[in-house]
């Protein structure tokens, strides 16, 4: 009984010593957090009450004003920055495209590539390979395949449009395809054309991890109940892979308001095609006004928080049921 | 035993390296001169080279340490540059109110010390002095300028009956002749849109004069002004005919020029760099000529941009930011820029007799002018330019379809409320 009771006490007095050794060890990494991370965050929600120009002694308390704001969204009278509205517009465009697109292309290619056929393993490196480059490098090749005269998508538009004019009669052929990045009508889209092909392989790699976590016995199971392949894909399958849509509808949703580079590579001085990164990287960096960049920074920040609460909660809430 | 002993070794090792590491730069007191420069196209990397070659090898005691930044990248790296304590020394830079906002800023050291030293109020033009001063100093070395004009292949224009246009008409009326011989009549690439800027400079300039356009530029006026209308109700007949590069929003400056290099396209209203990316062997078949005049009754203007350097108010090395600043701007070296990159000098007594005909020929275009502007993102604020750019790029992306009034009084909005911010600054 003493016994015990030493040995529990030895214990508590152990736990408390251990307890305080990770906090040490969190120590530096913490300091490092807030430093780089958590000061300049909110450092930003104060920026983006001023009207710094990033060379100027930063403004003082007494120089605070939501003017920023007002001008952003229009507040006081003032019509809403017009560049805002397109690049706010543009980032939900881009969700879309992105929570549709690349996420059923994705599974349907890891369906695909989950059976036996031949050369699934070369058809997934394929498929997985624009995820290896850079996204500065998946603009500049896509910038070579939209080029209007001598690109390869034109060439080939152009080409197509001859021929079937020779067999069809009543078919003009083209003088010349569209202008692609160069249209402003068409940029967003042709950046997203590069962005989707990206995103699929990414895709499909998690769709195929979930697709080989699966239990062979609901599969089997379902199979002796005489489910066909649509019924076992939709009854089984698809509600199995819960989980994993959840995380790819969620990276999308994330990659698409992080959204920047293909954009700053394929069109530098976007204007039509700029998502909120890039409106607020040219308002800062290129316009001097760090103030209206922090403002743009801070409401992209409440945008990306308004959707990663609810997930990051709920995956907070499953985990402690365990 | 012995592995711990080769830990400890190594550590201790490790150890003597950095503090040598940190000890070497801590030590670094020798006198360094810190020169960064954007002069990263090939012709202009060259001569800015050759002239650090000429600092090191006629000052060895003085070492300098030179860096090239991508132009685009140099613009916005510059202010970090500038807050940065230590900064750099000297760097390279535009005249007009892009070297006004760092003066305003307190980043830029007084130069007029140096002015007088040097005896250089004596020597340079007086234009330039006056772009070099500002509240009665000097703070800037203006060392160089070049022109904006029509530069076009001569063999195509004759190969067609033309002559370089004077007048509006005839500027209309070259569209249309070298449409119908499948030549594009004007290049452009305005992936960049400051190329698309210099139509709208040269055509206010053309239509209500070099005055009004300045005043635009300085926020005097309003966008919303009649006479802005106008520069694009005129822009829009060169799109009714045809005279522009299709889809030029694909291409950068160099982009659209190679459809002028490949003889694809006759002209290009381009500054005086054109030439550092034209292959030589075709260098003799350009040419150019002034902006075709639109109302005669008006003074002619001309966008003629001055580069030159100046030195960081956190310099850590003033006095050989001096001598460096002294050596650049030097009649040897302007002489030697002139020679080898065909800039125009900015002092008196630089020797023109050597200079090309292309270099006579600018000369004399600059002195012909009645107004001499910087260019659209010199003459007005950064923040001004960057809207007025990307207006000028919305309205090429569709001439026929943009709605010019709501641009206009977007543009109008931006000039109001920059100019309510420059006026709270004080």
């Amino acid at each position: 009984m003493a016994a015990t009771t030493g040995e529990r006490k030895r214990v508590t007095t152990a736990r408390r010593k251990i307890q305080w050794a990770p906090y040490l060890f969190l120590l530096v990494p913490l300091a490092l957090y807030a430093m780089w991370i958590i000061f300049p965050t909110f450092f930003s929600f104060y920026l983006s009450l001023t009207n710094w120009d990033g060379i100027a002694p930063i403004p003082g308390l007494d120089h605070l004003s939501f003017n920023n704001y007002a001008r952003l969204f229009g507040l006081g009278g003032q019509t809403a920055d017009r560049d805002f509205v397109v690049s706010f517009g543009n980032n939900i465009k881009w969700m879309l495209v992105f929570l549709t697109v690349p996420t059923t292309m994705g599974l349907g290619l890891a369906m695909i590539f989950n059976t036996d056929i031949r050369g699934a393993r070369w058809f997934k490196i394929s498929f997985y390979a624009p995820l290896i480059l850079s996204f500065v490098v998946i603009g500049t090749i896509w910038m070579w395949i939209y080029e209007p005269r001598a690109g390869i998508l034109n060439s080939v538009i152009v080409g197509v449009s001859q021929t079937l004019s020779q067999i069809f009669p009543f078919i003009t052929p083209l003088e010349r395809g569209p202008g692609w990045l160069a249209d402003r009508n068409l940029a967003l889209w042709a950046i997203l054309g590069a962005a989707v092909w990206r995103q699929v392989g990414y895709v499909m790699i998690l769709y195929l991890a979930g697709l080989k976590n699966l239990d062979p016995s609901l599969i089997e199971a379902a199979r002796v109940d005489g489910a066909n392949g649509f019924q076992m894909f939709r009854k089984v399958i698809f509600p199995l892979l819960g989980p994993i849509t959840t995380v790819v509808l969620v990276i999308s949703v994330i990659d698409s308001l992080r959204s920047f580079d293909l954009v700053q590579v394929m069109t530098p001085l976007g204007g039509a095609s700029n998502v909120l990164a890039n409106f607020m990287y040219i308002e800062a960096f290129n316009n001097y006004q760090f103030g209206y960049g922090a403002t743009i920074a801070v409401t992209l920040l409440s945008l990306s928080l308004i959707i990663i609460i609810p997930y990051l909660y709920r995956t907070a809430k499953t985990e402690l049921e365990y | 035993m012995n592995k711990l002993f080769t830990r400890r070794a190594a550590f201790v090792f490790a150890l003597v390296i950095m503090i040598a590491l940190v000890g070497s730069v801590v030590a670094q007191d020798e006198p360094i001169i810190r020169y960064a420069s954007y002069a990263s196209d090939p012709g202009a990397r060259e001569a800015d080279e050759a002239l650090v070659a000429q600092w090191t090898a006629a000052h060895p005691d003085q070492p300098l340490e030179h860096n090239i930044t991508d132009h685009e990248a140099f613009k916005q790296a510059i202010r970090t540059y500038l807050v940065a304590d230590p900064s750099l020394d000297v760097l390279t830079w535009f005249a007009g109110n892009r070297m006004a906002f760092f003066v305003d800023r307190g980043l830029a050291a007084d130069l007029t010390p140096l002015f007088e030293r040097e005896g250089w109020n004596d020597v340079y033009a007086p234009g330039f002095i006056a772009l070099a001063t500002q509240d009665e100093a000097q703070y800037f070395v203006p060392t160089s300028y070049y022109w904006w004009a029509m530069y076009f292949r001569t063999s195509i224009m004759e190969a067609n009956g033309l002559t370089a246009p004077a007048t509006w008409d005839e500027l209309l009326s070259t569209c249309d002749t070298l449409n119908a011989a499948g030549i594009v009549p004007i290049t452009i690439g305005t992936q960049a849109p400051w190329t698309a800027a210099a139509w709208f400079d040269f055509l206010n300039m053309r239509i209500n004069g070099p005055e009004f356009h300045i005043n635009l530029m300085r926020l005097q006026e309003s966008y919303t002004d009649p006479r802005v209308a106008d520069v694009f109700t005129y822009w829009r007949q060169l799109y009714e005919h045809n005279c522009f590069l299709p889809d030029s929003a694909a291409y950068d400056w160099q982009g659209g020029l190679d459809f002028m290099n490949r003889g694809e396209a006759a002209m290009y209203l381009m500054g005086g760099f054109i030439t550092d990316s034209v292959p030589e062997e075709i260098q003799s078949d350009y040419d150019f000529a002034m902006f075709p005049v639109i109302n005669p009754d008006v003074p002619i203007g001309i966008d003629a941009p001055t580069d030159g350097y100046f030195m960081s108010v956190n310099a850590p090395n003033p006095e050989g930011a001096y001598d460096f600043l002294a050596f650049l701007g030097s009649q040897e070296s302007q002489q030697f820029a002139a020679d080898e990159l065909g800039r125009l000098p900015t002092r008196t007594d630089v020797d023109t007799s050597n200079f090309t005909e292309a270099q006579q020929k600018g000369i004399a275009l600059v002195q012909s002018a009645d107004y001499v502007a910087q260019f659209y993102d010199r003459d007005t604020t950064p923040e001004m330019a960057e809207a007025g750019l990307n207006a000028f790029a919305e309205f090429i992306a569709d001439p026929m379809g943009a709605d010019v009034a709501a641009l206009l009084e977007s543009l109008e909005a931006d000039r109001v409320r920059i100019a309510a911010e420059i006026e709270a600054a004080g």
